[in-house]
């Protein structure tokens, strides 16, 4: 990377690690990038080299095989990825994402029988939280967990379920009591794909992040164990919450990781491209986008740090500093690769440069995961019952 | 002051080696401005042909036979025998010259050792030089670090030492009338090293050498796979010359790793150097850097070997390695 | 098999600069030297496949630790960093006593060592190791294995290739086409952090009072000086394939090269 950080608070363990997959980023995941992107197909062959590194283990106890690694350390690993891919990044961010409500709530017994699999990266956990009707407004969805002795049937349909039909588990949310209100009507579940009655029903052709399949997902009366259940009966809605409290980081990761990329394309090129006899960069106007593009991502990548540390110690206000932190970093990959875009000129906008691609796949991280309004709504929330 | 001692390589065949009869004529033009005697040397199986080369360059070869170089690596054998003439020597020898090749390199290693004597690696060029520096007058050795980003000048601070000549850095001059050989007999220093040969297996070989070729015709990741090295390999048979390739070409499985040129590959100095889809990367540049007239033809402009090529042709190399091959079939009828 | 290997840091490739004593800044982003890092990854893959460890020894100032982490983190078992000032500017010779010294004092089975460094160092130090240790030496190695008490190896040769046998222990210097190094895993990062650098002094290996090290060096850089310049590229575009060519040809008559 061109930009020089000074990260005196990062361990000498997460700076290790950082440097280590920023370095697999360059070397092996750049250069599929721009054909990950063109295919649009799940880059396989990169899920089993984050797998064989130990990357896909980060968020997973060592008890379990996984390298225990705090939120931060997380992220620096998705960020590195995002710089060179966003769709690579988003492998490790999913991962943690359908593995929170898990690692959150799940008894010994779960965690012994799911967690190996994920922490070596054979298995892949998506989060299907969303409904055709349930974006935004969580609460109201509609698929049905009935019970049936020691098993549940599920019926309903879920959307816009990233890696929903290249994982081997599936966490489900879905209504065990219709007539609660929204604080207890939902269970979470986790779900073996292979289960009968399960099926991958779409996948969503997508502005961006190409590679990462957005699928949407049927439960025909799949039987799920009880046993599979995570947390008491009622739980789910607010499981689902405190998992995003701690993954939208992530996203806010994958965010700063491709404003980075962008920042370092475009100052690359402005050193290079020479226009008027000199090179761009020399021109005090692309200077200046150039200083605004990294003080904006180096303000979002601080901001995210401090959010991993706040929640990571147990801060009360956790569901804060994880929208702050994913609203302005989600700001910032949409203005810097933007920005980047127009440093390159006509070039920006030819899939020859990772640019355009960039751009593309910023405008996700202002949509999932809650979008930026969402973020807004918890922040402001915050605030008043603080005030209160 | 003892002399220069030349010690020749023999290749498969029995012939000297091209470098070896570089590293004679540096040693010569060495010896006049120091006034030194020049003795080449050849330690071999059957060193007779290998010896009456060395006698054409220089005016007094030494030709011992040491049949146990059939069964063990050059390296050990000569160097004992080597040893072993230095040490009986009226006039012990004060400089080895030496070809910088994978044989000439052990050689140099072993002998270093025995005689507790320094090395420097990968000469460029030769001068004799006064005492300077609390340096003693002696050989100056040119040589190019950081793949040639640098240009140094070194000495020896005693009065012996090892010089490895890179290839291709002096052109070989035989003498107007050649020297004579003379057969020695001397036992080695140490015993036959405890290597055995069990089998030799050659390669195809086809044209020259990529470091004594006077043209090079070089691809990388940009040539696409192993057909288009066909082009190149066409290109390089009309220009008298050898194919090169890039790390990433080689990696890719599309052409030997004898040919590869840069950091972990070969090094070469060529006339001529002619790289197509060749990026430019810094562990490529430090293999062909020096080379006198450097072309590249890549359809990236931003391509790092812009900055250092001679003659940049943003193209595309599929359209023009046909072309330029019309091209000198035309020129030669 | 009980493996060393010798292992240099050296500057990146293209980074490297002189120091204002004159010599090679060894503090510049230090790697492992890129040969060495083929035969280590040969060197994993004989212990993964026939068990055993691995030992890395290098050379360096203290500093210079980086590289050896990541080899340890790569999967050798511990290192030896042989580390005195008295060794700054230290010439080829007072290397291969060096590392000969070390080697003395640790046990092994097989030795190897990378074909040649990028620093300029120009593979003559693994020789040399193996004649004062009085070892076999197995030189250019494209393929490593283990044989009845022995090892075989296949020697690039300028014709093809030799195959090679000796007993053990032996010293052998490989080649890139050992095979691809593995990336070091994350795991392995985190565990390389417990795993022992230790570091010895000239005297720790017996050479305290030996003529060796910088104040001992056999050679001497007089001069250093930056190449002359290229001159300038001539750059060409937007021509049919026939005129490219005829541009092509017509630099070579240019320069007298055709």
């Amino acid at each position: 990377m061109t930009a020089a950080h000074a990260l005196g608070r990062l361990t000498d363990d997460q700076r290790a690690i950082r440097d280590a997959v920023r370095t697999l980023a360059r070397e092996r995941v750049a250069p599929r990038a721009a054909e990950i992107d063109r295919t649009a197909e799940f880059p396989e062959d990169l899920r089993v080299l984050l797998a064989e590194q130990g990357i896909l283990g980060l968020p997973f106890p060592e008890r379990f095989g996984g390298l225990g690694a705090d939120l931060l350390t997380v992220c620096l690993a998705i960020e590195a990825l995002s710089a060179a891919c966003a769709t690579t990044g988003l492998i490790l961010a999913v991962q943690e994402l359908g593995s929170l409500p898990l690692l959150l709530a799940g008894t010994e017994e779960q965690l012994a029988r799911f967690v190996p699999g994920l922490a070596s990266g054979s298995d892949l956990i998506a989060f299907a939280l969303t409904e055709a009707d349930a974006g935004s407004d969580a609460a109201a969805v509609r698929t049905r967990a009935v019970r049936d002795g020691e098993t549940y049937l599920l019926t309903g349909e879920k959307r816009f379920i990233s890696q929903g039909s290249v994982a081997s588990l599936v966490t489900v949310f879905a209504v065990t009591d219709p007539d609660a209100d929204r604080y207890g009507r939902i269970s979470a579940f986790v779900l073996e794909t292979g289960s009968p009655g399960f099926s991958v029903t779409r996948l969503e052709h997508k502005m961006g992040i190409r590679g990462s399949p957005t699928a949407e997902l049927a439960f025909d009366e799949v039987r799920v164990p009880a046993a599979n259940r995570l947390g008491a009966e009622g739980d789910g809605f607010r499981l689902a919450m405190r998992t995003l409290d701690r993954s939208r980081p992530g996203i806010a990761a994958q965010a700063v990781g491709i404003a980075q990329g962008a920042l370092d394309a475009a100052a690359a090129y402005a050193g290079q491209r020479r226009q008027f006899g000199k090179a761009i960069g020399e021109f005090q106007l692309v200077q200046g986008m150039l200083a605004d593009m990294d003080a904006r991502t180096e303000a979002a990548r601080q901001l995210l740090y401090t959010a991993c540390e706040e929640i990571e110690r147990g801060a009360p206000d956790a569901g804060r500093w994880s929208a702050l932190c994913k609203l302005v970093a989600g700001d910032a990959a949409m203005a810097v690769t933007t920005d980047a875009v127009q440093v390159l000129g006509g070039y920006g906008y030819l899939e020859d440069f990772p640019v355009e691609r960039m751009m593309r796949d910023a405008k996700i991280t202002q949509l999932y995961e809650g979008t930026q309004q969402i973020q807004r709504l918890v922040i402001a929330r915050a605030l008043l019952a603080s005030e209160r | 002051m003892g002399g220069i001692w030349v010690v020749g390589e023999v290749d498969a065949s029995g012939a000297l080696t091209k470098l070896s009869a570089e590293a004679a004529t540096a040693a010569r033009a060495l010896g006049e401005a120091g006034h030194l005697d020049v003795t080449g040397l050849i330690v071999a199986a059957e060193p007779d042909r290998a010896a009456a080369s060395l006698a054409t360059f220089l005016p007094v070869v030494l030709a011992v036979r040491a049949p146990e170089a059939m069964d063990c690596p050059a390296a050990a054998v000569v160097a004992a025998r080597v040893a072993a003439l230095a040490g009986a020597a009226e006039q012990p020898p004060a400089w080895f010259v030496l070809g910088a090749s994978p044989d000439g390199r052990d050689l140099a290693g072993v002998l270093s050792a025995l005689l507790e004597i320094g090395v420097l690696v990968g000469a460029t060029g030769l001068a004799w030089g006064d005492a300077a520096d609390g340096v003693p007058a002696g050989p100056r050795v040119e040589m190019q670090p950081f793949g040639g980003r640098l240009l140094t000048t070194s000495g020896f601070t005693g009065d012996r030492g090892i010089i490895l000549l890179r290839p291709n850095m002096v052109a070989a001059e035989p003498l107007a009338a050649p020297g004579r050989v003379e057969e020695r007999s001397v036992e080695a220093v140490t015993d036959p090293p405890a290597v055995r040969v069990v089998e030799r297996v050659a390669a195809e070989a086809a044209g020259p050498s990529i470091e004594e070729a006077r043209v090079i015709v070089s691809g990388g990741r940009g040539v696409g796979g192993p057909e288009g090295f066909a082009g190149l390999r066409e290109l390089a048979g009309l220009l008298g010359g050898a194919v090169g390739a890039t790390r990433a070409a080689v990696d890719a499985g599309w052409i030997d790793y004898a040919t590869q040129i840069g950091q972990t590959g070969k090094t070469v100095k060529p006339a001529i150097y002619l790289a197509f889809g060749v990026s430019g990367a810094i562990q490529h540049k430090v293999g062909m850097q020096t080379a006198e007239t450097i072309v590249a033809v890549n359809r990236d402009p931003d391509a790092p070997i812009g900055e250092f090529a001679d003659l940049f042709l943003i193209a595309d190399l599929a359209t023009v390695v046909p072309a330029l091959i019309a091209a000198l079939r035309a020129r030669t009828g | 098999m009980r493996i060393v290997v010798l292992l240099k840091p050296v500057p990146d490739p293209g980074e490297e600069r002189l120091g204002a004593d004159g010599r090679l800044d060894r503090s510049v982003s230090p790697v492992i030297n890129g040969n060495d890092e083929y035969v280590l990854e040969a060197a994993l893959k004989l212990v993964e496949a026939g068990g055993g460890e691995i030992t890395l020894l290098s050379m360096a100032p203290a500093g210079v630790t980086d590289p050896i982490r990541k080899a340890l983190a790569m999967g050798a078992t511990r290192a030896v960093l042989v580390s005195d000032p008295a060794l700054a500017g230290a010439c080829t010779w007072t290397t291969v006593q060096v590392l000969a010294a070390a080697l003395r004092t640790l046990e092994f089975d097989l030795v190897v060592a990378g074909i040649d460094t990028s620093d300029g160092g120009g593979g003559v130090v693994a020789a040399g190791i193996a004649t004062l240790l009085e070892l076999p030496y197995l030189s250019n190695a494209r393929r490593i294995e283990p044989f009845e008490g022995g090892v075989r190896v296949e020697r690039l040769s300028p014709a093809g290739h030799d195959l090679l046998e000796a007993s053990l222990p032996a010293i052998v210097s490989g080649t890139q086409l050992l095979g691809e190094p593995r990336y070091p895993s994350l795991r392995g990062i985190m565990g390389a952090r417990s795993k022992e650098i230790a570091v010895r002094t000239l005297a720790d290996i017996g050479l305290a009072d030996r003529p060796v090290g910088g104040a001992h060096a056999t050679t001497a850089m007089l001069d250093a000086r930056p190449p002359a310049s290229r001159g300038s590229t001539r750059v060409v575009r937007d021509l049919e394939p026939a005129a490219a060519a005829a541009a092509i040809v017509d630099f070579l008559v240019e320069r007298r090269a055709l």
